[in-house]
């Protein structure tokens, strides 16, 4: 193993190296431009090409055509570049091809601030593209450490599911420095628990069976299968279609194979969950290390607080969300975007509350007053970030 | 069925979607004919199409690779293929005009600076004839299409001095032709140049749209109106005419540009400089 001290933007790069990624094609944007920047160092090291691309239309669409040739690959950006994926994002959905996308949160609405953590794109991962008909998976990082084992598992997900998967970090995760732990030999990848799947080859004739079933291996282009894929609604055989019976069995695959299988993606933490708590605190990305110190030194003074952080955000992992309590979403964004996903997974009988801050991750102090508030049936200050409506 | 159909398309695709009269069949088959004359194979081609007519009558009509892009993004997503795929693999596009030199400009001319080994072959129906029929980045100045219903009053890619392909010459394409659909074996040989260079090739093919182009511009859907129309505005580069007295929209064929193999191709560059690196870095 070799420690270092190094960003998350290091520590994505190195896990998409490890994940087999041989390609790379980005557009500068901060704060994922250092990912980037990495790759275009590390990737020749290794035999892979890194492009810069005229824009993040064609950077998404490199990447497909690269995957789409049998070579795995990634690109990063931020919120203004995401937005510009959802063309390659949907061709990538529907014709099933597995790509990895790394979204650096930072402050929106457009380009708002660059260089602050921001939580602005949880419902556009779950909504990447337009036309429906598809589920998405999107994992969630808080450390550096994690962005690395996740990179790796997303391209291991994006395999196996043939799908594109979205690593949704924010800006502190990227930037932030932190100890990061890299294995160097086989034994050690597997000593992390880490999993990578080499590139399989679908031989055809049914490119898109109408099934559920995970592990079909994606179309790769230049084999002589007589592979055919494209944007339209595709036939088994991926001839473009019109008739509304294939349809039906497009849409039933791209949604229940993520959804039949969510068991292999969910991820998450609990903290203080059994121990009868009031208040949960739900988050993901940077502010649940806030989170997570708050609930700790809630319960140290004996206060019933618990907590749930997500580490895979879609599909959403309604099935942890068990215990009757009082909520407070904890989110980098005064919109209140994860709180509609738990008011709609928490148990009857339970409250909902939401707490934004943008930019800044809310304090420890801050989220302590909320807690004692909560626990007291007080209402809630009137904050900036305080939504009345929840 | 036409021999080089049965040898190299799929019988599931034949006869082709395109309405009845429309000259893209005509440039299908030139395209199959440059292919069966450089002696390929199935397996040697990977095709690939855009959106609108040249691309969903096209796509998956070849019995090997097939793939569609979105609309304007295939040159992207063929940049990446074409890094994966061995070099020997010949990528064939088959894109209309308004995937081309409208939605995908940005990233066609990116493909020409980058000089990726691509084969475009624009199918241009002078619009957009898919969705019904209306102007595009072709449309001759002052015809009529569905959304231009007082005359197309924007300037083209075509006329008043410009011309699309020396804008491509610019980026740095290195071989470029024009040929209208109904010429001949000249255009076949135009394709096979095109397909040998290892770089950005592109061949620009306007065609004749009998449904919507004719029954909007000419005022008639008989095919005879548009094929003369076409045959009165082809016209070789090398033959003299005086063009002012055309007054008119015209297309001068033949080739335009041939640098074949005279820039490094950009996926060969890349392999190269990385095969470098990684030896240092072993």
């Amino acid at each position: 193993m070799r420690r270092t001290l190094d960003t998350g933007n290091a520590a994505i790069t190195e896990g998409a190296i490890i994940a087999g990624c041989r390609v790379f094609a980005g557009y500068p944007i901060t704060p994922a431009t250092e990912i980037a920047e990495n790759m275009s160092r590390r990737l020749p090291q290794v035999g892979g090409y890194y492009l810069q691309a005229e824009d993040e239309l064609a950077a998404l669409h490199i990447c497909i055509g690269a995957s789409l040739g049998g070579l795995k690959a990634m690109t990063a950006t931020s919120g203004p570049g995401y937005i510009l994926y959802a063309d390659p994002y949907g061709w990538a959905i529907g014709s099933e091809i597995p790509v990895v996308i790394v979204n650096a949160q930072r402050v929106g609405p457009v380009s708002g601030i660059t260089g602050a953590p921001g939580q602005g794109e949880f419902y556009l991962s779950r909504y990447p593209t337009q036309g429906g008909n598809f589920e998405t998976i999107v994992l969630a990082p808080n450390s550096v450490q994690e962005a690395f084992t996740l990179t790796v598992e997303a391209f291991y997900l994006a395999e196996r599911f043939r799908t594109p998967v979205t690593l949704l970090a924010d800006q502190l995760v990227t930037d932030g420095w932190e100890t990061l732990i890299l294995p160097e030999t086989e034994e050690e990848i597997q000593a992390m628990g880490l999993k990578v799947i080499p590139r399989r080859i679908n031989e055809g004739p049914e490119f898109y069976p109408a099934t559920d079933e995970i592990d079909i291996p994606p179309v790769v282009l230049g084999h002589n299968t007589g592979a055919a894929c494209s944007d339209w609604t595709p036939t088994a055989e991926g001839y473009d279609t019109e008739e509304v019976e294939w349809q039906h069995k497009h849409a039933y695959r791209l949604i229940y194979k993520i959804r039949n299988h969510k068991d292999l993606i969910t991820r998450y933490e609990a903290y203080f969950l059994e121990d009868d708590p009031e208040v949960i605190l739900v988050s993901y990305g940077s502010p649940s290390r806030v989170v997570k110190s708050a609930v700790k030194a809630a319960r140290e003074k004996g206060l019933k607080v618990g907590g749930l952080r997500l580490i895979s955000l879609w599909p959403f992992p309604d099935e942890i969300f068990t215990k009757t309590a009082k909520y407070l979403s904890v989110e980098l964004n005064y919109d209140g975007q994860l709180v509609r996903e738990v008011q709609r997974a928490m148990p009857k009988g339970s409250e909902v509350h939401f707490m934004g801050k943008c930019g800044e991750l809310p304090t420890v102090a801050e989220l302590m007053e909320l807690i004692e508030a909560l626990l007291k049936g007080q209402p809630l200050k009137a904050k900036p970030w305080e939504m009345e409506a929840w | 069925m036409d021999y080089l159909a049965t040898k190299y398309l799929r019988p599931r695709k034949i006869p082709s979607t395109a309405c009845s009269g429309c000259g893209l069949g005509q440039i299908h088959k030139k395209v199959v004919k440059a292919i069966d004359e450089l002696g390929l194979d199935i397996g040697d081609v990977i095709w690939g199409t855009g959106i609108g007519c040249a691309g969903r009558q096209t796509f998956a009509t070849w019995k090997g690779d097939n793939f569609a892009g979105t609309h304007g993004r295939v040159y992207a997503l063929a940049t990446g293929l074409r890094l994966a795929l061995p070099p020997d693999k010949k990528i064939i596009l088959t894109v209309g005009d308004g995937d081309a030199f409208g939605i995908g400009f940005n990233h066609l001319l990116n493909c020409a600076r980058r000089n990726v080994d691509l084969t475009i072959i624009v199918c241009d129906n002078l619009g957009y004839m898919s969705t019904g029929g209306q102007y595009g980045w072709t449309t001759p100045e002052g015809y009529r299409t569905d959304s231009s219903p007082y005359g197309m009053w924007e300037p083209n890619w075509m006329q008043g001095g410009r011309d699309v392909l020396n804008i491509l010459r610019e980026a740095g394409a290195t071989f470029l032709a024009r040929h209208t659909s109904i010429e001949g074996q000249e255009a076949v040989e135009s394709i096979k140049k095109a397909i040998l260079n290892k770089g950005f090739s592109l061949v620009h093919m306007p065609y004749p749209c009998v449904t919507n182009f004719a029954e909007r511009a000419l005022g008639s859907r008989r095919p005879a109106v548009m094929y003369r129309w076409f045959k009165e505005r082809t016209i070789k580069l090398n033959e003299k005419v005086d063009e002012k007295a055309l007054g008119d929209i015209y297309f001068r064929t033949g080739i335009y540009h041939d640098a074949s193999n005279s820039r490094p191709e950009f996926a060969e560059t890349l392999r190269s400089r990385v095969a470098e690196i990684q030896r240092r870095f072993r």
